[in-house]
């Protein structure tokens, strides 16, 4: 019987006190933003409070122990970034919220690195920057493009916030570009430029779609096709060579093919039966630098019966080795699965070599009178 | 040897001298199988040429001394010389049609033969001069070439109009810097046209390449 009516009176009083401190948390009390110095030492005053002033302060809510107060000021030393955050100081005895400081502790920006670089010869280029150890804290960049005395826009890239792109007006200039970058941050500023020709800082991006496949009756070979960067604009007045890697994955030599002309390259050393790694890369055919390598296509050269489980692969390529392995096959040979030495082959030997000998001697015929 | 700028308006009058010489003939090649070998043969030889520039430029920048043999020396082009300038708008270049586009690198060459006859003359180690020399004939072989192609095109040899053959002002004496900064220049402007040479003869490989090259590509294919 008495006991709600207690209880409406406290909910009535809570209810006003939080309106009263809402009307005392007012948008005036906005916080002071501060930056300072991972390292360093800081004291942070309580507003206009006096040094005497009775007050606590707290960080992201959570109550700061009295030792780390001089009078009614904050000190924080050696700052590390765990002491960012929002530093509130209220009245001890009223808690009314005095002042609010939102803190960033980070660095001052060290040299930024640039770097340019045409993929889209002859349509342009684009510049690229970032900083070598992180600030911590919001950095502007500010780029600027010279050509000789001429200012060229540097174009913001949509989706790349540390990158911005250059269009050629003029080819085959003698005057250097230079790109300057200046960063700045609350806590300082730092700069760099770079001077560069127009034909140095040419580099494809890697070829694509490199697809390598067998090469059906052939056990040493690897036919293998790619497309011109579909960035590089004209490859017809600006052709690209490219230069081809590959090796079995069981070793780490690569070798190695340059290609002045064509999307295509047969291999035709590649060890029988052995998985291998192929890779591409382009370059202009005068100027510039080798793209990346592009990403790598696998395929292993065509064998003649489906690939077994490991147990019974092993006699079949102790008797492979001594044909296709060691010796590079001689050209004119047809591919007969006598040769091979399969488990399922025929069973009479001698009746085989015969035909193989005719066979080569009517290549040998054809491939001469070619010769002329 | 005159060292003042006196040298510089001789050097012009014997440019226009060696101008008006008559044209090289075009050689006389039985079974040419049209323009493409020879203008195959015209992009090797800018090619060789770049090469053999690249070694040149670096010892005779070397020659000249600091700041020319710095890597970032970048210093304002006045205009004051009249080196033929390979910079082209982009479109411009891309339109060029072929007689232009041989005519232009017919021209460059023959003038910056030209001065690079006149650098022979003032270079001061025999060494330099060898290397001078021997780029020179190189040089002219390249626009022997070039008219090679051009006759074989029926396109004839640009003869100079009157008022645009580098004709002999007498300018202010020029200074040693100034007289280093034109040597300078015309390193720059050669190596630019060469990079330049590439990518015309190139353009002009691929639209005169005859259908028998794919032909032979293919037997190489089949390992005969």
């Amino acid at each position: 019987m008495a006991a709600p009516v207690p209880w409406a009176c406290c909910a009535l009083l809570a209810a006003a006190a939080a309106v009263v401190y809402a009307q005392r948390h007012s948008p005036q009390e906005t916080p002071h933003v501060q930056y300072e110095r991972l390292g360093s030492d800081v004291t942070l005053p309580c507003g206009t409070a006096n040094w005497d002033a009775a007050v606590t302060w707290r960080v992201n809510g959570t109550d700061l122990a009295p030792n780390l107060l001089n009078g009614s000021q904050l000190m924080l030393r050696g700052l590390e970034l765990g002491h960012s955050g929002l530093y509130a100081c209220f009245h001890r005895d009223s808690w009314h919220l005095r002042h609010q400081v939102l803190l960033h502790v980070g660095l001052p920006p060290r040299e930024p690195v640039l770097s340019c670089r045409s993929n889209t010869y002859p349509k342009g280029f684009y510049c690229s920057w970032h900083l070598p150890t992180p600030t911590y804290i919001p950095n502007t960049f500010n780029v600027t493009v010279l050509h000789g005395s001429k200012i060229m826009v540097c174009e913001k890239d949509p989706a790349l916030k540390n990158r911005c792109h250059i269009r050629y007006m003029h080819l085959f200039s003698t005057i250097k570009y230079k790109v300057s970058i200046s960063v700045s941050n609350a806590l300082g500023h730092n700069a760099t430029a770079i001077t560069f020709d127009e034909f140095t800082i040419v580099k494809p991006d890697p070829p694509e779609n490199v697809v390598a496949r067998p090469v059906p009756s052939n056990p040493r070979r690897l036919e293998v096709t790619w497309q011109t960067p579909s960035t590089w604009p004209d490859p017809e007045s600006f052709p690209l060579k490219f230069f081809l890697r590959y090796r079995p994955l069981i070793l780490d030599q690569w070798q190695h093919v340059e290609l002045s002309d064509g999307t295509a390259h047969t291999i035709t050393d590649a060890y029988a039966g052995k998985e291998y790694i192929i890779q591409v890369a382009a370059k202009d055919n005068e100027i510039g630098t080798w793209s990346d390598w592009s990403v790598a296509a696998h395929a292993t050269p065509w064998t003649e019966e489906p690939r077994h489980l490991t147990t019974e692969a092993q006699p079949a390529e102790t008797t492979t080795s001594t044909t296709s392995s060691l010796a590079p096959p001689p050209t004119t040979k047809i591919c007969d699965p006598g040769e091979l030495g399969s488990g399922g082959g025929p069973s009479a030997p001698f009746l085989i070599s015969v035909p193989v000998t005719l066979a080569l001697a009517a290549a040998a015929a054809t491939a001469s009178s070619l010769l002329i | 040897l005159d060292e003042n700028g006196d040298s510089w308006g001789m050097l012009a009058c014997l440019c226009t001298v060696l101008w008006h010489l008559p044209a090289v003939p075009a050689l006389n090649r039985t079974g040419d199988p049209g323009p493409g070998p020879s203008i195959q043969k015209t992009y090797d030889l800018t090619r060789y040429l770049e090469h053999q520039l690249r070694s040149l430029a670096g010892t005779y920048l070397n020659y000249l001394g600091p700041p020319f043999n710095e890597p970032d020396f970048n210093p304002p082009r006045l205009g004051a010389d009249t080196l033929p300038r390979a910079t082209v708008n982009l479109e411009v270049w891309r339109s060029l049609n072929d007689k232009l586009r041989l005519t232009q690198n017919y021209e460059a060459y023959s003038h910056l033969l030209c001065y690079l006859r006149g650098l022979n003359r003032q270079a001061a180690t025999a060494e330099l001069r060898r290397s001078l020399a021997h780029f020179c004939t190189s040089l002219q072989g390249l626009l022997g070439s070039i008219a090679g192609v051009m006759a074989t095109l029926g396109y004839p040899l640009p003869q100079p109009l009157p008022g645009t053959e580098p004709t002999w002002t007498p300018g202010p004496a020029h200074s040693d810097f100034l007289q280093k900064m034109d040597d300078f220049w015309l390193l720059k402007e050669l190596q630019t046209w060469l990079w330049r040479s590439a990518k015309d003869f190139n353009r002009l490989k691929k639209k005169m390449q005859p259908p028998a090259a794919a032909v032979t590509l293919h037997l190489e294919a089949h390992g005969f």
